[in-house]
């Protein structure tokens, strides 16, 4: 009995794949995709669905944001239009992508922000003497000079999983203690 | 050999249209449309109308099937649905509540 | 710095070491290996490399960008873009190719320039 669902390159699916299990894809899928196992889009497949698996693994077309709890990859031949999530993002040279990529959990996140937010208290910088949020800091410069580089699109993203973290996060007891000692 | 099978634990709601072989373990709501076979395995729980060039039947549906060449509900097979097809099989064991065409 | 008139032109490389610190715009023709603390703006015509350790705090434009460390900004790079796994990078990437080692904390944007398949476009809406 097989235990991989194989939607062949035959096959045009206008509708969702849902369950536990791995899922191959090598044909057309319209709709939406959300598994508990590995999904891999094979070269060759059409996939305009969002896709929620445990990983992800891309060598096909996608039209769609992909979320991979342990992580997404993108190998050679991945042409994707969609935002990647995951706990690890991986993409390979010769795989493209447009759109927002966001590594680790949403805890993770958080603690990089801080991390990153109490190392630029410690080295005082330009930037940081105005009061702003530490991720979004590059963004209004960039703006301000009009420098052509893309506006990012980071602030929807952070939106999206949760209230943006105060300038100064909320340490436990002790923490700011060892922060202070850690970035001195 | 199929080239597309829908294993257990995973259920598909949709339209599905295929040129190829398909084989379901798992869970179909919708419509099947196969320019192939169709192979609906015990254990399958298929409810959609299904269309195919020949369908054979060990697990449960529920919808119309229509097949230019056959239809064969094995035993343990549940077909609630019409059939439309030249040729069909009914094995011992299996159970079939429908309307049969077999002018096609 | 020496400098060549040819269109390829390597105006030298230059390294910043641990320990250094720069705040402010660091332009040139060269290639740049970072291994300090920048906090300002990098325009380069040559090649950058930010090593484990060094934090660059700035958008940063060079021909190809290899990131170990830290770089908080975006990255514009006329070649190609290579994030390894011990980087950490917040902004928007841009690059002729981007690669992304599994394992770097990557949070921002890749803008490829490509287009999807016909069956594809017009879906994405992005």
């Amino acid at each position: 009995m097989a235990d991989v669902t194989v939607v062949g390159q035959g096959i045009f699916l206008r509708g969702s794949i849902r369950g536990e299990g791995d899922v191959e894809i090598r044909g057309r899928i319209e709709g939406d995709i959300e598994v508990g196992g590995e999904v891999t889009i094979a070269d060759g497949a059409l996939v305009n669905a969002d896709v929620t698996a445990r990983r992800i693994v891309v060598r096909g077309a996608v039209a769609g944001n992909l979320t991979g709890e342990d992580g997404v990859r993108l190998e050679q031949g991945a042409r994707v239009v969609g935002d990647l999530r995951g706990a690890t993002i991986g993409v390979s040279e010769g795989a493209l992508v447009r759109g927002n990529v966001q590594s680790g959990n949403a805890a993770g996140a958080e603690r990089t922000r801080a991390r990153t937010a109490s190392a630029r208290e410690a080295k005082p910088v330009a930037r940081a003497a105005e009061a702003r949020k530490p991720v979004a800091a590059p963004a209004p410069a960039a703006a301000a000079k009009g420098n052509g580089l893309p506006r990012r699109t980071a602030t929807a993203a952070e939106e999206r999983t949760g209230p943006p973290p105060p300038v100064v996060p909320a340490l436990k007891k002790g923490a700011r203690a060892a922060l202070r000692k850690r970035s001195r | 050999m199929a080239n597309t099978v829908i294993a257990q634990g995973i259920t598909i709601e949709g339209e599905l249209t295929s040129e190829e072989d398909v084989v379901i373990q798992g869970t179909l709501r919708g419509k099947l449309v196969s320019k192939d076979t169709v192979n609906v395995e015990s254990g399958a729980i298929v409810e959609a109308d299904i269309a195919a060039s020949s369908l054979s039947v060990g697990g449960h549906v529920t919808g119309n099937v229509t097949a230019s060449d056959r239809v064969d509900l094995m035993p343990g097979a549940r077909l609630i649905g019409d059939v439309k097809a030249s040729r069909l099989t009914i094995a011992d064991g299996a159970s079939f509540k429908g309307n049969v065409d077999m002018d096609v | 710095m020496a400098r060549a008139s040819s269109s390829t032109s390597h105006g030298g490389s230059a390294i910043l070491g641990k320990g250094a610190q720069i705040r402010g715009r660091i332009a040139g023709d060269g290639d740049l290996r970072v291994e300090g603390a920048i906090a300002g703006d990098v325009a380069l015509r040559g090649d950058l490399f930010v090593s484990d350790g060094a934090e660059v705090t700035a958008d940063v434009e060079a021909k190809s960008v290899v990131v170990e460390g830290v770089i908080e900004g975006d990255i514009a790079a006329t070649d190609t873009v290579s994030i390894r796994a011990s980087a950490r990078v917040s902004g928007a990437i841009k690059g002729s190719s981007v690669s992304i080692e599994e394992g770097a904390s990557i949070q921002g944007r890749i803008d490829a320039d490509f287009e999807l398949p016909p069956e594809l476009i017009g879906k994405a809406g992005r």
